[in-house]
C-alpha cells in the first residue's frame, strides 16, 4: 500500500506544478469564453441559405401572428404586426437583402430583432438552433458577395457543415423616416 | 373670465427655467472649448430668448430683461462683432446664477442678495465693448414690478404648502404608460366577454348532450332484462353517469353564471378605469388662459395699442399635452391679432370704434372636439394684401393669385414664412408665423384651424383641437379591400354620387358639394393599393378640408364611425407617407389611421403631376378636329393658333348658334371648346344643345371662360359641359390637357 510515488520527489513537484499550471490556464480560459471570445447566436434560414443573429438582439419568436399592410412603405415591410398591444413593424429579411421574397403569408415565422434604438420583426423561413461559436471564427463577408447584400452582412462562419451569414442587425433595423425616401 | 393664476405659470415658468438655465450653463462651458461652434451659438441664442419671453410673461421682468441682455451678446457673437472669451464666460457665469436663483425664489427676494441693475450694465458693457454708466429711468421702473407683487408670491407659496400633500407629480410618460394598459385591459375585457358568450353557447349544446340522455335513460328503462346480473350491472353505469352528468351539468352551470358574473362587473370596472385613467390627464383650459391677459397687455404695450383680452369658457377640460401645446399658438394668435390685427387708436378712431380693442377669447366643448375662437374687432385681414404679398414671394403665380378666392386668399397667411410686412417688431421680431400656429394645431395636435375675417370688422381664428392626443374619432373606409381610418376632425362631408355626378373640370375630376366645386381623386391611387370594389355602382366619396383646401377623396365604401386609441407604428417607422399611425380594434386588428395632412398634399400634388403627364396624342388617321365658339376675336385667334400648334384641325363660330349649325352638317368635330357669354346662344345653351342630342352628345365640350364664381362653374357644370376652365387660370397647356384627356 506504501508503494510510493512513481516518480522522484523532484519529479513529483514538477508534475503537481504543470497540473496547478493547466488547471489555472483552464479555469483562466473558461472565464475569458464567458466574457467575449464566445458569441450565442440564432441560426435562421432565408432561401437555401443559412444566416444567423446574435441572441443578444433576438427579444422573442413569433410564430402565430396577423400581417396588418401598411401602404406607401418599401417593399420589404410586409406591415406591421400587433404584439400584446405593441406595434412592430413586420421585416421581410430576404426582399430587403434581395434574396426574393420569404414565404407567403402569415406562416412564416418571425424573429423580433432589436438594438438601443427600434425593433423589428423579421419574417425568415425557417428558424433554426442557437449555436455558440467563438468570435475570432467570423470571417469577412465573400469578397463575391452583392454590395447590397454586405450591407446587411458583417461576416461569414463555419458552423459544422453549413457556412453561415452573421447579419448586421443595426442595417437591419434602419429606422424608416418618409421624409428620406 | 379666468382669474389671473400666477401660482400655475411660476411653477411652469421654474420648471422650464431650471432646464434652460441648465443647458445655458453647460453651453457656456462647451463653448469655451469650442467658440465658433455656430450650433451651440444658435441654441444659447434660443434658449436665451426662450427664457426672456417666459419670464417676461411671469412677470420676472428682472430675469426677462436680463436674460434680453445674454441675447444681446450672443447675437453679437454671432454675427462675428465680438470674440467669446473667457471673460464672457465669466460673465455668463454669474448672470445665470443670479437668474437661477431669482427663478427659485420667483423674483421674491432678488432685491436685497443680487444688484440685477449692476448685473445687466457690466452685459451692456459687454455688448456695447465699454463701461457705461447703466441706469437709465426705464429699468426702476421695471425692477419695482416684481417687488410689488412679492407678498402677492408669498401668499401664494404659502397656501400651496398643504395642497402639495394631497398631489403627486406623475411624469406623463407613466401616466402615458398606463393608459396604454388600460387600453390593453379594455380590449382584453372585450374579449372576455366575447369568451363567455361562447361559453354560454357551448352549454346550451351540453343541454342537447342532456336532453338526449335522459332519453337514452328513459328507453333503457322499458328493455325487458333477459339477464338480472347484465341488467344490475347497466343500472349501476346508468345510475353513476347520471349522478356525474347531473353533478356536471350543475357545476358547469354555475361556472358560466359566475364567470358571466365576473364579466360583467369586470366590464363595469375597466370602462370606469378608462374614464379615469383618460381625466388623469384632463386640466381645464383656464390654466393655459390664466397665462394669457397678462401677455396680452404686455404686447399691447409694446406696439403701443390698447386691447382688452376678454375670456369665457376656462373650465372646459382639455388633455394636458394639448393644453401644453396649445400655449404657443395661442400666443402667436394673440401676438398677431394685437400687432396685425388691432388699428392703430387714430385708425379706430375714424372708423368710429371704440378706442380699446377687444379681443375674445372663447373655449367650449363641441363633441369630442375642443373649440378656441379668437376674435378681434380690428381691421381684418385685407384679400388683396395678402395676395400680393404671397405673389411677391413667390407663393403663387400671379394668374393664381388672381382666381384666387378672398377666403382661399386669407389662408395663405398659414403658407410657412408668410408674412404681409416687412416691419420687424419687438416681440415678433426674429421671424416666425402662422405657419406656426398651423404646423401646432395641425401637426402635432391632429386638429383643424380655420380663418374668417371681415375687411374692417375683425378677424377670427377657429381653432377644432381633439379633446385628448390618445383617442379621436375616426370614419372607418374600406380602400383596396382593406380598412382604414380617418380622424373625423377633417372630414367635411360623406356621400355617395352616381358616377355620372362626377365631372371633369380643369382637367380634374371635380363634383360640386355644397354649392362648391370640389376636386376628387381615388384613395386608393393615392395610397397606391388596388381599387376595391364599388359600391353598387354609387361612388363613396368623403370630402376632407384642410388649411382652405378641399378635397373629395372616392373610397370603395364607408365602414361606420367609432372612437379609436392612436397609436404609433413602432420605433422602427419612423415616418411613413400617408399613415399617422395605427389602432388596435376591440378584436385585436390593426387598421392603419391616415394623415389627412399627407393626403390632400400629395393628392394636390398629383393633380398637377397628372396634368403634366397627359401630353402625349396618339397616332390616328386623321388629325383631330375641334369647334372653337367665341365671340371676341382675339380669343378666338388664341385658342386656334394653340390647337393648330398642337396638330389640330380648327372650326370656328362666332356664338352658340352658329356653332350647333356647324356641329350639325360637320360630324367629325372631336371636341367643342366655347365660351360661356356670347350672342344669340350662350355657351351653357350650347352645351344644352349639345348634350341633349342623341347623335352629339358624345363630343366632349369645354367651357372657357371669365366667369369664376362657384355659381356659374355650377351652371356650366350642370349644363352637361366635360370641363370648365376659367380664363384667369387658362393656359396652353390645361387647354390642350384637358381637350386631350376629354378624347381619350
Amino acid at each position: 500500500m506504501t508503494e510510493g510515488s512513481p516518480y522522484a520527489p523532484d519529479e513529483a513537484s514538477l508534475v503537481a506544478e504543470t497540473l496547478l499550471q493547466r488547471a489555472e490556464s483552464l479555469a483562466q480560459e473558461a472565464e475569458e469564453d464567458e466574457q467575449d471570445d464566445r458569441m450565442s447566436l440564432l441560426l435562421f434560414r432565408l432561401g437555401e441559405e443559412w444566416y444567423a443573429v446574435e441572441l443578444n438582439h433576438v427579444r422573442e419568436i413569433l410564430r402565430d401572428y396577423v400581417t396588418t399592410p401598411i401602404p406607401c412603405v418599401p417593399s420589404f415591410l410586409r406591415g406591421v404586426v400587433n404584439i400584446r398591444g405593441e406595434i412592430l413593424s413586420l421585416t421581410d429579411a430576404a426582399a430587403l437583402m434581395q434574396l426574393g421574397a420569404a414565404k407567403d403569408g402569415d406562416k412564416a415565422p418571425a424573429i423580433v430583432i432589436m438594438n438601443e434604438e427600434c425593433s423589428t420583426a423579421m419574417i425568415v423561413d425557417e428558424i433554426g438552433d442557437i449555436a455558440e461559436t467563438p468570435v475570432d471564427g467570423v470571417e469577412p463577408p465573400l469578397s463575391t458577395t452583392d454590395r447590397l447584400q454586405a450591407d446587411y452582412i458583417t461576416g461569414s462562419l463555419c458552423l459544422g457543415e453549413r457556412l453561415v451569414g452573421l447579419v448586421n442587425v443595426d442595417s437591419m433595423l434602419q429606422p424608416i423616416n418618409a421624409a428620406d425616401l | 373670465m379666468v382669474d389671473f393664476d400666477r401660482t400655475a405659470f411660476i411653477g411652469k415658468f421654474q420648471e422650464e427655467a431650471a432646464d434652460l438655465l441648465q443647458r445655458l450653463n453647460e453651453d457656456v462651458i462647451s463653448l469655451e472649448v469650442d467658440p465658433d461652434n455656430r450650433e451651440l451659438i444658435d441654441r444659447m441664442l434660443r434658449d436665451a430668448h426662450t427664457l426672456k419671453g417666459s419670464a417676461r410673461m411671469v412677470g420676472l421682468i428682472d430675469i426677462s430683461d436680463t436674460a434680453h441682455r445674454l441675447e444681446e451678446v450672443m447675437v453679437r457673437i454671432r454675427e462675428g462683432e465680438m470674440a467669446y472669451t473667457e471673460a464672457v464666460s465669466e460673465g455668463f457665469f454669474e448672470t445665470l446664477d443670479a437668474i437661477v436663483h431669482l427663478a427659485e425664489t420667483a423674483g421674491e427676494d432678488a432685491e436685497c442678495e443680487i444688484d440685477m441693475t449692476a448685473l445687466q450694465a457690466k452685459l451692456t458693457a459687454m455688448v456695447e465693448g465699454s463701461e457705461v454708466e447703466d441706469s437709465p429711468q426705464e429699468e426702476d421702473d421695471r425692477v419695482e414690478s416684481p417687488s410689488g407683487a412679492e407678498p402677492k408670491a408669498g401668499q401664494i407659496e404659502e397656501s400651496l404648502q398643504p395642497k402639495v400633500q394631497h398631489s403627486i407629480r406623475i411624469k406623463t410618460d407613466q401616466v402615458d404608460a398606463l393608459l396604454n394598459l388600460v387600453s390593453e385591459l379594455v380590449i382584453s375585457q372585450i374579449k372576455s366577454e366575447q369568451r363567455a358568450h361562447e361559453l354560454h353557447q357551448s352549454l346550451g349544446g351540453l343541454g342537447h348532450i342532456w336532453q338526449a340522455w335522459l332519453q337514452l335513460k328513459s328507453s333503457l328503462a322499458l328493455v325487458e332484462p333477459e339477464d338480472d346480473e347484465v341488467s344490475a350491472r347497466i343500472n349501476d353505469a346508468v345510475n353513476a353517469l347520471d349522478a356525474l352528468l347531473t353533478a356536471q351539468r350543475r357545476s358547469q352551470d354555475t361556472f358560466a353564471k359566475n364567470l358571466a358574473d365576473d364579466v360583467s362587473r369586470g366590464s363595469v370596472v375597466v370602462n370606469e378605469l378608462q374614464e379615469q385613467g383618460m381625466r388623469l390627464r384632463m386640466l381645464p383650459v383656464s390654466t393655459v388662459f390664466a397665462t394669457l391677459p397678462r401677455a396680452v397687455r404686455e404686447l399691447a404695450r409694446s406696439f403701443k395699442k390698447d386691447v382688452e383680452l376678454v375670456m369665457e369658457g376656462g373650465e372646459t377640460e382639455l388633455d394636458k399635452k394639448v393644453l401644453e401645446e396649445i400655449n404657443d399658438p395661442l400666443i402667436h394668435i394673440l401676438r398677431n391679432a394685437v400687432d396685425h390685427g388691432v388699428e392703430p387708436a387714430d385708425v379706430r378712431a375714424e372708423s368710429g370704434k371704440p378706442e380699446k380693442a377687444i379681443i375674445r377669447m372663447s373655449a367650449r366643448q363641441e363633441g369630442d372636439h375642443i373649440v378656441i375662437e379668437v376674435s378681434d374687432d380690428g381691421a381684418g385681414i385685407d384679400a388683396e394684401k395678402v395676395k400680393k404679398a404671397a405673389v411677391r414671394k413667390g407663393y403663387v403665380a400671379q394668374s393664381e393669385a388672381d382666381a384666387m378666392s378672398d377666403r382661399a386668399a386669407t389662408y395663405l397667411i398659414f403658407e410657412k414664412g408668410f408674412s404681409t410686412s416687412a416691419i420687424i417688431t419687438e416681440m415678433s421680431g426674429r421671424g416666425v408665423g402662422m405657419d406656426v400656429v398651423r404646423e401646432f394645431i395641425v401637426e402635432k395636435l391632429k386638429g383643424s384651424l380655420d380663418v374668417s375675417s371681415k375687411l374692417g370688422e375683425g378677424t377670427t381664428f377657429k381653432l377644432t383641437i381633439p379633446l385628448t392626443l390618445a383617442i379621436i374619432r375616426a370614419l372607418m373606409l374600406r380602400v383596396g379591400g382593406r380598412v382604414f381610418a380617418l380622424p373625423t376632425a377633417s372630414v367635411e362631408e360623406t356621400m355617395r354620387l352616381e358616377p355620372s355626378e362626377i365631372v371633369k373640370a380643369e382637367g380634374q375630376d371635380v363634383i360640386r358639394s355644397q354649392r362648391r366645386t370640389v376636386p376628387v381623386v381615388q384613395l386608393a391611387d393615392i395610397l397606391g393599393v388596388p381599387t376595391g370594389a364599388s359600391n353598387n355602382g354609387k361612388r363613396a366619396i368623403v370630402t376632407v378640408g384642410f388649411s382652405g383646401h378641399r378635397i373629395g377623396f372616392v373610397v370603395d365604401d364607408f365602414v361606420g364611425e367609432q372612437q379609436i386609441v392612436i397609436k404609433t407604428l413602432g420605433s422602427h417607422l419612423r415616418k411613413v407617407d400617408n399613415v399617422a399611425g395605427v389602432t388596435i380594434l376591440g378584436a385585436g386588428e390593426v387598421v392603419p389611421i391616415l394623415n389627412v395632412q399627407d393626403l390632400m398634399m400629395n393628392a394636390r400634388s398629383r393633380g398637377r403631376h397628372r396634368r403634366h403627364a397627359d401630353e402625349r396624342a396618339e397616332v390616328r388617321d386623321r388629325p383631330r378636329r375641334v369647334l372653337i365658339c367665341e365671340d371676341s376675336f382675339t380669343t378666338r385667334e388664341l385658342e386656334r393658333s394653340i390647337f393648330e400648334a398642337a396638330g389640330y384641325e380648327v372650326e370656328v363660330a362666332m356664338d352658340g348658334q352658329q356653332g350647333l349649325v356647324k356641329l350639325k352638317e360637320d360630324l367629325d368635330i372631336d371636341a367643342v371648346i366655347t365660351d360661356a357669354q356670347m350672342p344669340n346662344m350662350t355657351g351653357f345653351e350650347l352645351t344644352r344643345a349639345i348634350k341633349g342630342d342623341s347623335r352629339l352628345r358624345e363630343i366632349p365640350v369645354v367651357i372657357v371662360t371669365s366667369l369664376e364664381r362657384d355659381e356659374e362653374k355650377a351652371e356650366g357644370i350642370g349644363a352637361g359641359a366635360d370641363a370648365y376652365i376659367t380664363k384667369s387660370v387658362f393656359n396652353q397647356d390645361t387647354l390642350l390637357d384637358t381637350v386631350e384627356r376629354l378624347m381619350r
